[in-house]
């Protein structure tokens, strides 16, 4: 059951971006913080919403 | 031993299947129960996982775990990472679905429940997944490869260009539809639009919140916004029970439409992280709980089919769109069973992130089995209701009568009983006005997920008080990640516009220009926009050109897709497996363009463009028409429907023709059998990284 739950909230986080956002921090040795998040989310949203969604 | 036991229960598998099947397709004239299609669905799919699936994995693409894939070679903690293969497979699950397998079963049942269930259930064994699950497979072998670009490497130029063509146009042709679903369901619903624009605020707050006050924090953002969705709902009571209030929120369906179209504009050339990915974030997590919780309700509560196996609308006659069970229930249907647009994102972000071959399985080919269960799970909720409820719901004014009292005549006369108070008590039960002529599907599905989900916490909580509350949760639900559709739609219809008007002017094709992003974001939006607004003003709703329209499309596209894996099985294994590919793909094409064929040159007016101009343009000459200038409109729509739905068939004929030229080749050895793989890398992945 633990290791469901702990599935369940590591889809949760890939869906919401946090897990891509805490590898971009260790990719680039960087810590968290918020210029940091926008510079991320500005370049992971510009590539995500350059492709199609489904219907 | 255990090879017995394995053999055994597979066995009882298929007796299972096979029973339930046969169940329900001799059933007839007395309701059945859904259990016996949930059950026939489930077997059915791990049939085909276990032994179809699992052929093609092993057999056909010689899935190999220890050869590196793209995640983890090209690796950049962004879009390449190898990644765990049930989140990957939720991740894959939650792009897939969008409105499509809701909507198009919900309009098929008018054929009855038969139809439907047997497509869903045998397309995506046969067509649909193996669809996902090839292109995934090609794309993660060639670096994540969209199935354009693999369209242009592997069969030539024409292909990968007719290819971007053909997804613009269908984009169009969906965004106009899904608009014209969510102009449907609030139109005259101030409970409805007022949670519906209540969202947009609530979209920006999260925007804000995310980006300023707890940056990085999207599980927290989401939480919060969903307790204010739900305030919304709530607050949403309280506006259409206001004397005061309840007009500023019933608008008609010309002021949604332009309502949609605007927030369409605004939305394409708004910052993302303002308006988009917030939504976004929240449609996604909503839309992953409403399924489970719609999965849990439908086997908890079991309804009966109240509508019959077949109704008398299989010779083409039905209200909700004109046609016979062939070829227009395979092309209504398409989400659930083979969609084209499924083959964008299993050659985009997916194959960039599988972390051994072998995963590619149950991603590609699982995740596309839980989408047609969706589906199942959406004409059950469809079938549940009473089918005099159903079709007064969803048949327009132009076919059943302008006064409830004639529509309610004509629908019983038909052989399926409905009064109007009946409709009265429905409509004040679940808080609305009237629910005739709601057209477009997404209300009378809501119905019947009301009715579900009623049923299921009713055990615990307040009975029919809840109803209200779960069918307007419902259709917040379908138009919030509607609208996600339309707003991340139109940014990609202007991304591939840039792309091709960027030869012609070159600062158009830069996104960053804003004069180029402005006039393309307009261009897109008024080509949606224009047919939206068609969709309006039709007499029969909308839904009966639209829907075809947008269903031809995206059978076509799937259609280019299997053109595309067949060219690579053929260069792979040369004739031996292309059934696998070619089957579908034949099917697609007899349908698309049986389909395409009725709606463009049928001599029926409801059914085809080119007869629906010839009956407008007689009446305008006889002189029996008062309002002239919206029948030369209706005429120039009708041409203009049959043109795009030429436009496609051309396309797809021309990608079609351009494939079989390369199959020929190759198996004639006139052309040598190159494949355009990545070059093979042992795989040094560790297992925790996995």
């Amino acid at each position: 059951m633990r290791a469901f739950w702990k599935a369940v909230l590591a889809l949760l986080r890939e869906i919401g971006d946090e897990n891509a956002y805490a590898r971009h921090l260790r990719e680039h040795g960087s810590v968290h913080s918020a210029e940091e998040w926008r510079r991320f989310s500005d370049e992971r949203l510009a590539r995500k919403y350059q492709r199609a969604k489904c219907c | 031993m255990k090879k017995i036991a394995g053999q055994t229960a597979w066995g009882l598998v298929s007796v299972v299947a096979a029973l339930c099947l046969a169940g329900i397709a001799t059933n007839r004239g007395e309701p059945i129960n859904s259990l016996w299609v949930v059950v026939a669905a489930i077997c059915t799919y791990a049939i085909g996982f276990r032994f179809y699936g699992k052929f093609i994995a092993a057999k056909v693409m010689v899935l190999d775990s220890s050869r590196a894939t793209p995640a983890e070679r090209l690796r950049d903690g962004h879009d390449y990472e190898p990644t765990n293969k049930w989140v990957l497979f939720g991740h894959h699950f939650a792009a897939i679905a969008g409105p499509g397998p809701l909507v198009g079963p919900t309009l098929a049942a008018q054929f009855g429940y038969l139809p439907g269930t047997l497509w869903i259930i045998i397309g995506a064994v046969l067509a649909g997944a193996v669809q996902d699950f090839v292109i995934l497979f090609c794309s993660m072998r060639r670096d994540g490869k969209s199935v354009g670009e693999m369209a242009r490497e592997e069969i030539g130029k024409i292909g990968g260009f007719t290819a971007l063509i053909t997804v613009l146009l269908i984009m169009v042709i969906l965004l106009a539809v899904v608009g014209l679903i969510v102009v449907n369901a609030l139109k005259g619903s101030p409970w409805g639009t007022f949670t519906i624009a209540a969202t947009m605020p609530i979209a920006l707050f999260m925007g804000l919140y995310l980006r300023y006050w707890r940056p990085g924090k999207v599980l927290e953002c989401s939480a919060v916004g969903f307790v204010l969705l739900m305030a919304g709902i709530f607050g949403g009571q309280a506006v259409a029970a206001s004397p005061t209030l309840a007009p500023w929120f019933t608008l008609s369906g010309v002021a949604l439409c332009f309502a949609v179209i605007l927030y369409g504009f605004t939305a394409s050339a708004l910052p993302v992280w303002l308006l988009l990915a917030p939504r976004d974030y929240l449609s996604t997590f909503i839309k992953l709980g409403v399924v489970l919780l719609l999965g849990i309700g439908v086997i908890f509560v079991h309804p009966q089919l109240q509508l019959p196996a077949l109704t008398r609308f299989t010779d083409g006659t039905g209200p909700i769109f004109a046609g016979k069970v062939f070829p227009f229930c395979f092309i209504t249907i398409a989400c659930g069973a083979v969609s084209g647009f499924h083959s964008l994102i299993a050659s985009g972000t997916t194959p960039k992130m599988i972390a051994r071959e072998w995963n590619a399985w149950p991603v590609g080919y699982g995740s596309m089995l839980l989408e047609s269960f969706v589906a199942i799970m959406a004409l059950i909720a469809a079938c549940s209701l009473q089918p005099g409820v159903y079709f007064a719901v969803n048949s327009p004014a132009g076919i059943v009568g302008s006064t409830p009292a004639a529509a309610a005549a004509t629908i019983t006369q038909w052989g399926y009983p409905v009064t109007p108070t009946e409709m009265e008590n429905l409509a004040r039960d679940v808080g609305e006005k009237s629910l005739f002529y709601r057209t477009g599907g997404a209300p009378s599905l809501a119905l019947g997920m009301a009715h579900i989900f009623g049923k299921f916490t009713a055990a615990t909580s307040g009975g029919r008080a809840i109803l209200a509350f779960w069918y307007h949760f419902a259709i917040m639900f379908e138009a919030l990640f509607i609208l996600t559709v339309i707003d991340a739609g139109t940014r990609v219809g202007r991304f591939m516009l840039q792309d091709l008007l960027g030869h012609m002017y070159k600062p158009l094709g830069r996104t960053a220009w804003m004069p180029g992003m402005l006039v393309t974001s307009a261009a897109i939006v008024l080509a949606w926009g224009y047919f939206l607004y068609q969709g309006v003003l039709d007499p029969l709703g909308g839904i009966n050109s639209l829907w075809p329209l947008f269903g031809i499309a995206n059978q076509l596209l799937a259609a280019i897709a299997f053109c595309v894996a067949t060219t690579i099985l053929v260069k792979m294994h040369g004739a031996r497996y292309m059934w696998i590919t070619c089957v579908p793909l034949a099917w697609l094409v007899t349908v698309t363009f049986s389909a395409g064929y009725e709606k463009i040159f049928s001599d029926q007016p409801r059914l085809g463009f080119l007869a629906e101009a010839a009956k407008v343009q007689a009446a305008l000459d006889a002189g029996t028409i008062a309002n002239m200038a919206a029948a030369r409109t209706q005429i120039f729509n009708a041409h203009l429907n049959a043109f795009m739905c030429g436009i496609f068939l051309v396309l797809v004929t021309t990608i079609l023709i351009d494939s079989v030229r390369v199959w020929a080749a190759v198996l004639t050895g006139a052309k040598a059998a190159r494949v355009a793989e990545s070059p093979f890398v042992l795989s040094r992945l560790q297992a925790e990284e996995l």
